[in-house]
């Protein structure tokens, strides 16, 4: 609609334009129509319990009046509380730093996978197939996985003690290995994703560009930087963002693997939220937490619209 | 190259599902038979309710034990009851512990609860004061048992002078040690701090540490932390002071002495009976319901219990839970299900069978618990074995002494500051 709009504005001829708007006016209403029914279905099982989250960050809710009895209007106290305890603070750091990182990794090597994959050769097909399965089991099963293997006595220690690579690392009850633990098993997860995704983005370049760049003398680096990644470009901030997404909100495998321990060390702000409300039962606490993770993911699903349509405002 | 190390990879994804496929496929086979035995004694029931067409009245009983044998045993009770009082059924849903406390919560707000809760001794006084539990005072003081029950369960039922629920069966904390690690390297069975110190070292050796406890940021890593900070003298409520400090010192010690593995702090009491069964750890803190789970996991294991190490005093922490009656339309069948479990037969039975201390004096009077030379430790425990709280926010107080216990242990920090930490948390928590 947007890039309608925008064209609309740059159409010199004012009768056109006249034109065109009535023409839009129709449209608008057919389509209001259209998008009802989804809008409805968003206000309801969407808007809600996010309006009604944030008016129970608002109050005092906590197990003693969760069923009966007044429940206080305590403003932004809840918030207050969050950030002067610090868990927080604390949490988002480490949901950034984790986010970042598995981002990074999983995008790297999703990449180098889809590259390897893009070629022909024997088993490509069939190996690509066999990769989606770390991004098909369930998080739970991933992350008891991961917990065994990353042990005190699991094989992770046992294989470097044997290849002499190290000594002996407690890995998830020692803060900084926990996180890196958590990252080496969500990129695992993640790898395939990033994997598919770009490997589509791969076969939407037509071939005859690269062939071009060939005659034109183009060595392999220069195709990949001057081709490939700018022309995956729109499969890029999709999966930026998706991935974004779906890190941020990690939960599963953290309660699993490290229930957020050493001590807060690898507590992440879905686990945090969840503990507040389900293990502590400070509801209204709860609710405050997940409505800051909420407003930063939205402001991440904005800046990823901005980047979408700037894109297509360049490209039209 | 290429398709080498594509291989390689391959090679390591595989072996690496291999584990978890066949962890999947227990867990499902578990479910699965605990369906089916549901539905199939579901079924059973139905043909005989169309026989008599009287209209019986259905409960729902909620419980989190894990494995198809205790629902089996849970089965059993409600069945049992069933056939006393043919016009009422109780069907019992299992739910795991992760989930629990969350599907009660959830189902509070939203009136979609059972009848009959299975609840954690400790959250007993939380969930009442959440309004989740009826209030029983005038039904359980008609009661001629009443006056059966150990003090430490019973007060665990009561908030504010009002009975919520009825125990349905204790458990406490002792010592385990392996008979053959320990005469191997010459030590006696330690009964003070000092000497569970200097055995603990002695029996470090080998790959093998000397104790081990379960000490994760949640309930059971307070449940086992109780037992020393009672025996320093402190109390849940009073942990700033020098007894504290010293009860979480103690166990860092342990750690720093190398006589216990830092990954405590990630182990469940499960956890810590596999370590001690397949002969990774020569002692460890664990309850009587690990009786019947070492007799399958090491049937040749010989070992002997003992009471938890003293400091000042012996302590034990009460575990176990109760039958919370749910504030609905069937509060009183609820409440003549749960005096029928803790009639005596009945409770001599299910308590025998899983691997419950009953909360019942007469019952634990049985030659069964005070003859056994295992059992009997236990049952010495229950005389001076602490209920947690009760208070109705337990579930923060214990959060703050069990981050302080994770702390102390990693070294992060003195036992004094963590101690006092945690003090100041729990004065906050209770208003102080």
């Amino acid at each position: 609609m947007c890039v309608h709009a925008i064209t609309l504005h740059r159409t010199p001829n004012a009768m056109n334009r006249v034109v065109k708007a009535l023409l839009r006016r129709h449209q608008t209403i057919t389509g209001y129509v259209l998008v009802l029914p989804a809008l409805i279905y968003m206000l309801f099982f969407v808007g809600y319990p996010i309006i009604d989250n944030f008016r129970l960050s608002l109050l005092d809710v906590n197990v003693m009046n969760v069923s009966h009895g007044e429940q206080p209007y305590v403003g932004l106290q809840n918030y207050r509380d969050l950030f002067e305890e610090g868990i927080l603070v604390t949490s988002i750091v480490n949901t950034m730093i984790y986010t970042a990182a598995c981002i990074v990794l999983q995008f790297i090597i999703g990449l180098a996978f889809a590259l390897l994959f893009s070629k022909s050769f024997r088993f490509a097909q069939r190996l690509r197939g066999f990769i989606m399965i770390s991004w098909l089991l369930p998080a739970t099963i991933t992350a008891m996985m991961y917990k065994f293997m990353f042990s005190g006595d699991g094989v992770v220690n046992e294989l470097m003690t044997q290849l002499h690579l190290g000594s002996h690392v407690d890995w998830l009850v020692t803060p900084v290995p926990a996180m890196i633990t958590l990252i080496i098993a969500n990129t695992w997860i993640g790898i395939p994703f990033n994997m598919i995704l770009l490997t589509t983005g791969l076969t939407t370049i037509p071939k005859d560009i690269y062939e071009s760049a060939s005659i034109d003398g183009a060595n392999a680096l220069q195709k990949f930087v001057r081709l490939t990644l700018p022309l995956l470009k729109p499969a890029i901030y999709s999966l930026l963002v998706l991935g974004f997404i779906y890190t941020f909100k990690v939960f599963e495998l953290v309660l699993i693997a490290t229930h957020g321990g050493p001590v807060n060390a690898t507590q992440m702000m879905s686990t945090y939220a969840y503990k507040l409300s389900f293990e502590l039962f400070k509801f209204s606490h709860g609710a405050a937490a997940a409505n800051v993770m909420f407003v930063i993911l939205f402001m991440v699903g904005v800046l990823y619209l901005w980047m979408v349509r700037r894109e297509e405002v360049s490209s039209s | 190259m290429r398709k080498m190390a594509a291989g390689l990879i391959m090679a390591a994804l595989v072996t690496g599902l291999v584990g978890c496929g066949s962890s999947d496929k227990n867990d499902n086979g578990s479910t699965e038979t605990a369906s089916k035995t549901d539905s199939s004694t579901a079924a059973a029931t139905d043909s005989t309710a169309k026989t008599d067409t009287a209209e019986k009245t259905k409960l729902t009983l909620w419980f989190y034990f894990e494995g198809k044998e205790r629902f089996d045993k849970i089965k059993a009770l409600t069945d049992g009851y069933t056939a006393q009082n043919p016009n009422v059924e109780i069907e019992p849903v299992f739910i795991p512990f992760a989930d629990f406390k969350k599907k009660l919560s959830v189902g509070l707000a939203a009136s979609d609860l059972p009848d009959i809760v299975v609840i954690d001794n400790p959250d007993t006084a939380a969930y009442a004061a959440m309004g989740l539990f009826a209030d029983i005072t005038d039904k359980v003081n008609a009661w001629p048992d009443k006056d059966q029950f150990f003090p430490g369960p019973w007060s665990s039922t009561i908030l504010d002078g009002k009975q919520y629920a009825i125990p349905l069966g204790s458990n406490n904390l002792a010592l385990f040690y392996n008979e053959k690690m320990l005469s191997d390297a010459g030590v006696t069975p330690p009964t003070t701090w000092d000497e569970l110190r200097t055995t603990a070292k002695a029996l470090t050796k080998d790959g093998v540490t000397g104790l081990g406890i379960a000490a994760p940021g949640n309930e059971e890593g307070t449940f086992q932390f109780l037992p020393w900070l009672l025996s320093a003298g402190a109390a849940f409520d009073q942990v700033g002071g020098a007894e504290g400090a010293k009860a979480y010192g103690f166990l860092a010690d342990l750690v720093k002495d190398g006589s216990m593995s830092k990954d405590v702090i990630n182990w469940t009491q499960a956890d810590v009976m596999k370590q001690f069964a397949s002969g990774k750890i020569a002692m460890m803190i664990n309850g009587p319901w690990q009786l019947p789970e070492l007799a399958t996991n090491a049937p040749d294991l010989k070992y002997g219990i003992a009471l938890v190490p003293k400091d000042k005093q012996f302590s034990s922490v009460l575990g176990g839970e109760n039958l919370g009656i749910v504030n609905g339309k069937h509060v009183d069948e609820a409440v003549d299900f749960a005096m029928y479990v803790e009639s005596p037969e009945v409770l001599k039975n299910f308590a025998q069978g899983f691997g419950y201390f009953p909360a019942r004096k007469d019952v634990a009077a049985d030659p069964y618990w005070a003859d056994n030379e295992q059992l009997k430790v236990f049952a010495d425990n229950m005389n001076y074995a602490q209920p947690r709280g009760p208070h109705p926010k337990w579930p923060e107080i214990s959060n703050a002494l069990s981050e302080a216990l994770d702390k102390t242990l990693l070294g992060s920090g003195s036992a004094e500051d963590n101690a006092k930490e945690a003090q100041a948390k729990i004065d906050k928590i209770l208003g102080k």
